[in-house]
């Protein structure tokens, strides 16, 4: 009989956004050794068989949607490859589509190159966000020393609810009550634009990335510690200034980024809930770009106080959703929820730390990787930033021609030189 | 696949067999249990070990599960029993009821009003019958519960046109037509309890407008049977009015407890 799962409020979200981008995480991680692949397949089935959404095809039914759970060959989910070139096989394997209706919304790929392994996953973003990808990493890799040096079976992955209700679960009676009366929209309502062409049939979907080394990563926490800034907003101040000088704007306007929080700050131990999405966005504004860049970050610091101090941080507008999607069929509520609803035309996404001690496999740590949210359709750009080892990546996932490759690359030029302007200091 | 076996017979062993009910779940589970290890096998799984724990990780408490499996198995069989009463004690009933309509009648050769007995007996059957079936839609998904509404309605119509018949035939009542009047404001009394019992969200829409609508009929009726003159009999509409607007109030402000109001305050005027 087939199995069917609940499509909870953030999968529905994420399946409306497919005007706005492609809905894929990427995550690629390098090894200076090969990759046992059968202990990694053995790891993947179990892992799929514990998050079933992830051998899952998407039904876009017009009353209420839901998953249906599908069979699979893990040949079908993993690739192995020994590439000639290998950043083009990485390339081509990260900006791959997976379709919501397909069977499968996970691919693995490991490319060996010259004794050395290239691990590359992609999951569609209606299953999980890059919070509980991170956590999907650590536990794969844990699973699969575990399974290789012991002997354990690698079961051990956290399953359970997926709904968004979650972010209430530790609240007071009264407070549950606050957060559910929430009701406030909150959209981005800013036209500033990431200067890329028009949209063209002929556009492809690349990740630019640019690394910040070690020195300079340690740098803007010593800076921003200094001026009393996280290294979130030293990213999202220099982010601001290089956009103004990228795009022209005047420098009286103001500017809003949308900046993605993690909801999981509101819940205590998420360790017995499924995985899924607890992500929401909080408007980081600044009112115009300030006399130099120290200024721009204490506008940044500013704005981002805002929202820290908020005890329902990032829970505005969820029960507004919630009744959007339950009081009409799924097609008329996501007619509705379009009108009310604007996506941040510029968005920023802080991952965070990869921690190389949790991704080993072997006792080999991880020398270089990156992980990246999904690929934006013009004129939308989301910049991710992750780091490993101090090393920070930016990354911008377009989907867009050579000009906008050549814009995005003048993007990290200009966020390179600002970055150094803020940290020039932190000695 | 042994493993299965020996877990579930370990796990189980000191749980007692209640109505060989214990059997039975334990055949299902195993049956399961496979059915789960073949279809991750042709996933590709070919260690035996990890696909034994991976599929009895995905029943760790089955003593729990056995204790559901049980009392759903109970409900199950009462509900099979109950369907077979209802069938077999609906026809019982007929029988009967027709028995005493005919006795009735043929003790008291007053025909033209024995037949409200039949009548009478079928509305108690059927309202019976739609009260149980309302009540096992109200526990379905919400999308079928207007189907639950409406037989609720229908009941209450269908015993209003007995006591109309009644009214009619018996008594010779004028204006028995005022019983359907009286219906209306039943039926927005009942659909509210349903609404109410079934904690609906947003049932109060539904208050705010059944209160005026039930005034409105009181209104009639009284004014009809010359209770209350028409004017300033009317006022009896303000007062519905009246009566939604206290209820908006007080939950307004029962919601205003709730109310959050942001402990941070716009920076940028202090620029």
């Amino acid at each position: 009989m087939e199995r069917k799962l609940n499509a909870e409020l953030w999968d529905k979200m994420h399946y409306l956004f497919r005007d706005f981008n492609d809905r894929m995480v990427h995550v690629e991680l390098h090894y200076d050794y090969e990759i046992n692949i059968e202990a990694l397949k053995t790891v993947l089935i179990c892992f799929f068989e514990k998050a079933p959404v992830l051998h899952s095809s998407f039904t876009d039914n017009h009353i209420s949607p839901y998953w249906s759970v599908r069979n699979y060959r893990i040949e079908d989910v993993l690739t192995v490859e020994r590439p000639e070139n290998l950043e083009e096989a990485v390339n081509a394997f990260l900006t791959q589509y997976i379709p919501p209706e397909s069977d499968l919304q996970m691919k693995v790929a490991v490319f060996f190159h010259e004794g050395k392994s290239v691990l590359c996953i992609v999951e569609n973003h209606m299953c999980m966000d890059g919070g509980d990808f991170k956590y999907f990493l650590k536990a794969l890799c844990k699973n699969y020393n575990d399974y290789v040096e012991r002997g354990i079976s690698p079961i051990d992955l956290k399953h359970g609810t997926r709904s968004y209700e979650s972010v209430y679960s530790d609240f007071t009676p009264t407070e549950k009550r606050m957060a559910k009366n929430l009701y406030k929209n909150v959209c981005a309502k800013d036209d500033h634009k990431f200067p890329l062409t028009p949209d063209s049939i002929r556009d492809k979907s690349f990740i630019a990335r640019r690394k910040i080394d070690a020195e300079r990563f340690l740098k803007i926490k010593q800076s921003g510690k200094k001026h009393g800034a996280t290294i979130n907003d030293m990213l999202v101040a220099a982010y601001f200034y290089s956009l103004y000088e990228l795009a022209g704007y005047d420098k009286s306007e103001s500017v809003t980024i949308s900046c993605a929080i993690d909801l999981r700050r509101h819940i205590h131990d998420a360790s017995e809930q499924g995985m899924t999405n607890h992500t929401a966005f909080m408007q980081c504004s600044i009112p115009e770009r300030g006399r130099d860049i120290f200024e721009t970050l204490k506008y940044v610091v500013h704005s981002s106080n805002r929202f820290k101090k908020d005890k329902f941080m990032g829970l505005y507008g969820l029960p507004l959703l919630n009744v959007g999607y339950k009081m009409l069929p799924h097609a008329a509520s996501e007619e509705i929820i379009k009108i009310g609803y604007s996506n941040p035309l510029l968005a920023m996404s802080n991952i965070g730390i990869l921690e190389a001690d949790k991704l080993s496999l072997e006792g080999h740590e991880p020398f270089d990787g990156f992980m990246t949210g999904a690929v934006k359709y013009k004129p939308y750009v989301l910049l991710s930033a992750t780091s490993l080892k101090n090393v920070l990546t930016l990354s911008m996932c377009v989907r867009g021609n050579e000009t906008d490759r050549e814009t995005v690359e003048l993007f990290f030029d200009l966020m390179e030189k600002n970055i150094d302007t803020l940290i020039a200091d932190a000695d | 696949m042994d493993s299965f076996i020996d877990y579930i017979e370990n796990t189980l062993k000191d749980v007692p067999d209640e109505d060989n009910s214990l059997y039975r779940y334990k055949r299902k589970l195993f049956d399961t249990m496979t059915e789960r290890a073949n279809e991750v096998t042709q996933s590709g799984l070919r260690d035996e070990k990890v696909l034994s724990d991976l599929i009895i990780s995905e029943h760790p408490d089955l003593k729990k599960d056995y204790e559901n499996f049980y009392l759903a198995d109970r409900a199950k069989r009462k509900a099979e029993n109950f369907r077979k009463f209802l069938l077999v004690g609906s026809v019982c009933y007929i029988l009967l009821l027709t028995v005493l309509y005919l006795g009735v009648s043929f003790i008291t050769h007053n025909w033209a009003q024995t037949w409200l007995i039949m009548l009478g007996g079928i509305t108690l059957l059927v309202d019976y019958l739609f009260t149980v079936g309302a009540k096992a839609i109200a526990r379905l998904k919400v999308i079928f519960h207007p189907i639950a509404r409406v037989m609720l309605a229908f009941n209450i119509m269908l015993t209003a046109t007995f006591i109309f018949l009644c009214c009619v035939v018996i008594f010779h009542l004028p204006m028995s037509w005022i019983i359907y009047l009286t219906a209306v404001i039943f039926i927005f009394a009942a659909d509210a309890a349903f609404l109410a019992l079934t904690k609906r969200k947003l049932a109060i829409i539904n208050y705010l407008l059944y209160i005026p609508g039930a005034m409105s009929m009181i209104y009639v009726i009284l004014g009809l049977l010359d209770v209350i003159p028409w004017d300033p009999g009317w006022l009896l509409m303000i007062l519905a009015v009246i009566i939604d607007i206290l209820i908006v109030v007080g939950i307004i402000v029962e919601n205003s407890k709730y109310i959050y109001k942001q402990e941070v305050e716009d920076v940028w005027d202090e620029q």
